[in-house]
């Protein structure tokens, strides 16, 4: 029996799961090599119940309803893989998370009274364990098919938590924050993106997180001395992947005046 | 007619994008509630682009939606730059036409052939189709998507939230060669679409027409990245400046939810029908010799429109591939300052608006976004209000299926709307 | 001979006559704002007038007031790109039906012609031959591509901000190693023909004979850039004084600082550090093992299922400079640093290793000695193309450890490994435990995907082996003297061929005392030959557990308390974890034994298991090629260390 696989959605802009539908040579050699038994976006015929063999789960868990959903994806799954910033961090509406709740709502709802939602946008991973985070907003269309194929063959993913330098030295970009000053968080950033950002003359951004051992303090103080001002250093490290530890910490490190 | 009570509901919605559910309730042959409710999680990006520069707002914006991001980038930059006095070069406009043009070749062609097809040929799906003889089909769509998503990562870098436009232009423009590498696919991704256009052109559409009032951009050419107008049926043409004040998003006291209608109070169609209505004679001519005669009044039809739009952004895409001489630099420069911007560009699924005022400080004050799915939702709840009468002489499970290939034909981007949308809209019909 | 010139505007014939030889030209060229190389059309694209200004973590071009064309300094690029590139496919695999098929990936190997390679650049290439071409092992596409490559050198007459060549002994001069060499006089080159290739290529040029005075005014500008270099540092001491002060608070300070980006090291024209990766499609029929460039500032780097033996960045930026500017003369027999400046100006925060050194330097304790280069050893080509062979038995030693017998015929010495590999999945390094010449054992334990996999085989199934790799258990030096063997779990494995070789020849080894421990009576391995060890005269077998049922018979507790009584002739073997080898040895010691005649077999991230890849390195060592087996007194310093 092919293996079962299911595709979740918390909240999220569902760009993890158009990466998947934008593997156009291999989608069809997916839903061959597997039974896509859940997957709502892609097909009418579903199976919330499960059991699943790998489950992909997109966006963070921002709603009461969103956290049975979860523990039951964990319990019926026998490898839960969170992919992207929302499901991994909580994402960039995480961004909410150092809001007032009841601010935030009332800015765009006059009604905020009869919104349910959580008062923090919350990565999977707090609610239940998950067998691999696969990261990036939205992730590398080859890392997820990466993470398939490892799974299907027995593997372990080749995704590594080094960091977006890597990558961007071994395309032989030009590097953008020493050779033309343009603040870069690539030193920091986990890769996976394939350094599009100095790619196309731009500093990363850190759309796909913290790496393993970013240094944070280092490269803010480093932005710092090339002036930019405390507040929009803070700003840079509190986007996409804000709410992760290192990058929170350093935010509101640089936060204070 | 039929006695006592109907129900046609489905909680979980599929080939949609994000999460919704639909109830159509009809007691003695009147409808007594139409609900397309959407339980996806609201996300507040208006809130979050308060307070940051205005150079973060394209990355910010685009994290909306997955399928549309260039859309929302693209809005976001001609409002910005507006509120700068900004005008990009030729080059910048025709590359973010080009852009543009990715996006659409690319969201569409998922809806035309994952999402909507399989209703046309009786299957649950793109993957269970090409598993039951549809192999071509698919295989024939997956190409063309894959030629928009290439022109999205060859300007962008990635084709979900890419990252070269910014406020004045984009950070580095493509060679020649760059671009010019992706022409012979554009041309045969072109010939495919055609070929797809006719095919969809002969399938069997569910009888529904509605006089529908259609709002789209207007312009010298096919309104997609720029437009200064907008046109209303029956109302001519406005100046984009007076979107919000025609287009009335309001909260309605019976609902909860914020809702576009017209300043009159009626209801009204975004999105490809919308566009093809206002604007068939501005087709490139590949693409107009394969449309059907304007308006199409049919959603369950809207299939052929998209493929003719993939037709267009194919053909325009070559032509300006062909065209392109960088002149210029990648961006234009200017200081963020105190002041005010509106603009809109046609999304793949209709008109998007965004508004954003500049603080003294440089940085965003406020923000208002107006996605084409909003503006669609009010619309979609009285076409099935107004399919109830055929409804009522189907088999439930039919019936059902209709209502639900229906609100698909809007292509609803439930991920888009829910920025601003309520948990659960109910709004009890008169 | 006398010297001879080719005019500035007669530099088109030099790519004309390159083409006409067959080469690709590479060289400078001004592209995004900044002198990268690249392919090249001809003289036009060459960065004419332009200059670079750097400092630590900045570079800029500029300028000059003059057309010069190669009046810079070296930039990000390196010809590390073309000759070593950083992504590159090893080895192919085709599984279908059971059979199992390696071959060696197509390389391109286009002959190229590099123009403007200044000193310490060659000197860098020079320096990665001796990785990858002058070896035991020898890299096939490296050493095709780096044969094809014809090399124009360049002089430095001007010293860029962070050079220190001169302080390298690699520059401002070329002296050697090119093919043809240019010195830019302005309006015309003076030309050196190196090579029966390169005056092949000077034929075909126009050259003339060079005003006198040319040759003095080379000598009198490389003076000059001498006397200006942008850094300083010395050199000679290095490796014992880094070495000798691997505590140094230094240490803390630039960790501080450092990034951990690895920039500095994909920038450098020398480091040589890969990652081996598995690819494959979806069923795993086909598949294939890439490398890519990696560092030694990434936890991958250093890091084997359940250990990462370099945590923190202090552990990283410590083992980058102490090996670049120490391990590497022991390694290779010359220093991986030339003093081309690129590590300090590609440092995003600007760390400067001359500052760095200058501070260790500046409160140092004593240097310590350094090990001597291998000796030279007859090269052995295409070693990462697996053989296919099958598991002929499988037997279960324990709950997660099982032993392949696979049908193998090679000669191995005890204490060797393989690399044992199944194409869609991976390699590891498994040590031999046994073998026959027709077949070989290997006790696995399944820790992770790949040994999880190795050690699901059934008989039949076919698998990829590479080797034997690595040292060996010293038996010779054992022979006439009382061994004492110590063994933790699995740790046994590695030992077990020893031990029977020692029990086949009896004569040579009158006394084996082996000490076993393992965690609990289940975890045993071989107990059929610890049975059959015990009942040798010349035995004595002692095993301990941790933790025992109610029906066990043998001690409990750890190994190290049964080491007592040590004769002081002993020769003493040790295998397991590494704080039980280190409490171990530390017992012998303790009891009498000196630390040279205790071996230890050590464990890293061995990925290529032929001294390219860079992983497994131990201070001065690779573990795959001066290891497993090490004599304990060479890397007692480095075993208490942490972060190594």
């Amino acid at each position: 029996m092919k293996p079962r696989l299911a595709v979740i959605k918390l909240a999220s802009c569902d760009g993890c799961q158009v990466t998947l539908l934008d593997l156009e040579d291999e989608l069809l050699a997916i839903g061959e090599a597997l039974d896509v038994a859940h997957f709502t976006e892609a097909s009418s015929r579903f199976d919330p119940d499960g059991p699943f063999d790998l489950t992909l789960i997109e966006g963070s868990v921002s709603q009461p309803r969103q956290i049975p959903i979860v523990r039951h994806a964990r319990a019926m799954s026998k490898r839960l893989v969170a992919i992207g910033a929302c499901a991994n961090t909580g994402g960039l509406q995480a961004l909410r998370n150092w809001a007032n709740h009841e601010e935030y709502l009332s800015l765009v709802y006059a009604r905020p009274e009869y919104i349910e939602t959580l008062a923090e946008s919350k990565p999977v991973s707090e609610l239940v364990p998950v067998d691999f985070e696969l990261n990036g907003c939205p992730p590398d269309r080859h890392q997820l098919l990466e993470v398939i194929t490892a799974f299907l063959v027995g593997r372990r993913p080749n995704i590594r938590s080094e960091s977006v330098c890597l990558e961007c030295k071994r395309a032989g970009h030009v590097c953008v924050h020493v050779a033309y000053g343009i603040p870069c968080l690539g030193p920091v950033t986990q890769a996976g993106c394939g350094a599009l950002c100095p790619g196309k003359r731009r500093g990363c951004y850190s759309c796909f997180g913290p790496r393993e051992n970013a240094n944070t303090g280092s490269l803010a103080d480093d932005l710092e001395r090339k002036g930019l001002p405390p507040a929009e250093v803070a700003r840079r490290f509190r986007l996409i992947y804000g709410w992760a530890p290192p990058f929170r910490a350093e935010s509101a490190r640089r936060e204070k005046p | 007619m039929t006695d006592g009570e109907r129900t046609f509901r489905v909680d979980l919605m599929t080939r949609v994008e994000g999460e919704g559910r639909f109830e159509l309730r009809v007691r003695d042959g009147v409808v007594e509630r139409a609900v397309l409710s959407i339980y996806e999680a609201p996300r507040f990006f208006e809130a979050f682009v308060r307070g940051r520069s205005i150079f973060e707002v394209p990355d910010i914006v685009a994290r909306i939606c997955g399928i549309c991001p260039v859309a929302y980038q693209m809005s976001a930059v001609r409002a910005l730059e507006e509120a700068l006095g900004l005008s990009p070069t030729p080059t910048l406009r025709a590359l973010r036409r080009l852009f543009y043009c990715g996006e659409w070749i690319s969201s569409h062609a998922l809806h035309v052939f994952l999402l909507h097809a399989p209703d046309f040929l009786g299957f649950p799906g793109a993957l269970e189709m090409a598993a039951a003889g549809h192999r071509d089909l698919v295989e024939r769509g997956l190409r063309i998507k894959k030629v928009g998503n290439a022109i999205l990562e060859r300007i962008g870098g990635r084709a979900v939230h890419p990252i070269s436009a910014r406020v004045g232009g984009f950070t580095r423009l493509p060679t020649p060669a760059e671009l010019g590498a992706l022409r012979d696919d554009v041309a045969r991704a072109l010939d495919e679409a055609e070929i797809a256009t006719r095919w969809a052109a002969g399938l069997d559409f569910p009888a529904f027409e509605q006089d529908y009032v259609f709002v789209s951009l207007v312009g010298d050419a096919y309104p997609l990245e720029w437009a200064d107008e907008f046109a209303v049926s029956g109302r001519g043409t406005l100046p984009i400046a007076d979107f919000e004040r025609v287009c009335v998003e309001a909260q309605v006291p019976w609902s909860n939810a914020l809702q576009a209608r017209l300043d009159d109070g009626r209801t009204y169609l975004t999105g490809p029908l919308a566009r093809f209505a206002h604007n068939a004679a501005r087709l490139h001519p590949r693409a107009a010799a394969l449309a059907p005669p304007a308006p199409v009044r049919n959603p369950h039809a809207s299939i052929v429109v998209r493929c003719v739009e993939i037709v267009h952004a194919l053909a325009e895409a070559l032509d300006l591939i062909e065209a392109y001489a960088p002149e210029g630099p990648a961006y234009l420069e200017a200081a963020p300052r105190e002041s005010t911007g509106l603009g809109a560009t046609e999304a793949p699924r209709g008109l998007l608006y965004h508004r954003y005022a500049i603080g003294p400080d440089g940085l965003v004050r406020e923000a208002a976004i107006v996605p084409p799915t909003s503006q669609n939702q009010a619309r979609i709840e009285q076409d099935l209000i107004g399919m109830a009468p055929q409804l009522l002489t189907m088999e439930h499970e039919r019936a059902t299926r209709l209502c639900e290939q229906l609100i698909r034909a809007y292509d609803p981007c439930i991920s888009c709307a829910t920025h601003f949308l309520t948990l659960d809209i109910e709004r009890v019909t008169p | 001979m006398t010297a001879q010139a080719l005019a500035r505007d007669d530099l088109g014939a030099l790519f004309d006559a390159l083409r006409a030889e067959g080469y690709r030209v590479v060289g400078p060229t001004l592209r995004d704002d900044a002198i990268v190389l690249a392919d090249l059309r001809g003289p036009e694209d060459l960065p004419a007038g332009w200059t670079v200004r750097q400092g630590p973590g900045t570079y800029r071009v500029e300028r000059r007031d003059d057309e010069a064309l190669f009046g810079f300094a070296v930039g990000q690029h390196s010809w590390k790109g073309f000759l070593f590139p950083s992504r590159e496919r090893l080895v192919e695999m085709r599984r279908e039906d059971g059979a199992l098929e390696h071959r060696p990936a197509a390389r391109d190997a286009a002959p190229l012609a590099f123009l403007g390679v200044r000193g310490c650049d060659l000197a860098a290439i020079e320096v990665q031959d001796r990785t990858f071409m002058r070896g035991r092992h020898v890299d096939p596409g490296y050493d095709a591509r780096r044969r094809a490559a014809f090399v124009v050198a360049v002089d430095c007459l001007e010293a860029g901000d962070l050079c220190f060549c001169a302080s390298m002994g690699t520059g401002p001069g070329v002296e050697r190693g090119f093919d043809l060499r240019l010195t830019e006089l302005g309006p015309r080159f003076l030309v050196a023909v190196g090579s029966a290739r390169g005056a092949s290529v000077a034929a075909r040029l126009p050259l003339r004979a060079a005003p006198a005075g040319d040759e003095r005014r080379r000598r009198d500008g490389l003076d000059d850039a001498r006397a200006h270099m942008g850094r300083t540092m010395q050199a000679d001491d290095l490796p014992g004084l880094l070495f000798g002060n691997l505590d140094h608070p230094r240490w803390d300070d630039v960790a501080a600082r450092c990034l951990a980006c690895a920039n500095c090291t994909l920038v450098c024209p020398t480091c040589f550090c890969f990652s081996v990766e598995t690819v494959s499609d979806l069923s795993g029929t086909e598949a294939r093992r890439d490398r890519a460039w990696d560092s030694c500032f990434t936890v991958q780097h250093g890091q084997i299922h359940g250990a990462t033996f370099r945590p923190r960045i202090k552990d990283r930026y410590r083992q980058w400079l102490t090996h670049k500017l120490g391990a590497w003369v022991s390694q290779f027999g010359v220093s991986g640093c030339t003093g081309c400046g690129r590590c300090i100006a590609w440092c995003p925060v600007g760390i400067d290793l001359t500052e760095e050194v200058a501070a260790i330097r500046a409160t140092s304790r004593p240097a310590v000695a350094m090990p001597p280069p291998p000796a030279p050893a007859p090269a052995v080509r295409e070693p990462m193309v697996p053989a296919t062979a099958r598991v002929t038995a499988v037997r279960r030693e324990t709950d997660d450890v099982v032993t392949l017998r696979i049908a193998h015929e090679i000669a191995f010495r005890p204490g060797q490994f393989h690399m044992l590999g199944l194409p869609a999945i991976g390699e590891v390094p498994i040590s031999i435990a046994g073998g026959d010449g027709r077949s070989v054992d290997h006790t696995i334990r399944a820790v992770g995907a790949v040994s999880g996999a190795l050690a699901a085989l059934e008989p039949g199934h076919a698998l990829g082996i590479r080797g034997p790799f690595g040292s060996a258990w010293p038996l010779e030096a054992c022979v006439g003297r009382p061994v004492v063997v110590v063994a933790g779990g699995v740790g046994l494995a590695p030992l077990r061929a020893a031990l029977d070789t020692m029990a086949a020849r009896p004569l040579d080894y009158p006394s084996v005392r082996l000490l076993y421990g393992a965690r609990t009576p289940a975890d045993l391995l071989f107990t059929d030959d610890l049975q059959r060890w015990a009942a040798d005269p010349r035995f004595a077998v002692r095993v301990t557990v941790d933790h025992a049922g109610a029906d066990w018979r043998g001690d409990v507790g750890v190994v190290t308390r049964l080491i007592t009584d040590v004769p002081p002739d002993a020769v003493a073997l040790v295998c397991g974890p590494e704080m039980m080898m280190g409490f171990s040895v530390r017992a012998l010691c303790a009891a009498g034994l000196p630390a040279e005649r205790a071996y230890v077999s050590m464990e890293r991230n061995m990925a290529c298991a032929v001294a390219h890849c860079g992983r497994c390195q131990l201070g001065p060592y690779f573990v795959c090629r001066d290891g497993p087996v090490f004599r304990f007194d060479r890397i007692a310093r480095l075993f208490d260390q942490e972060g190594f």
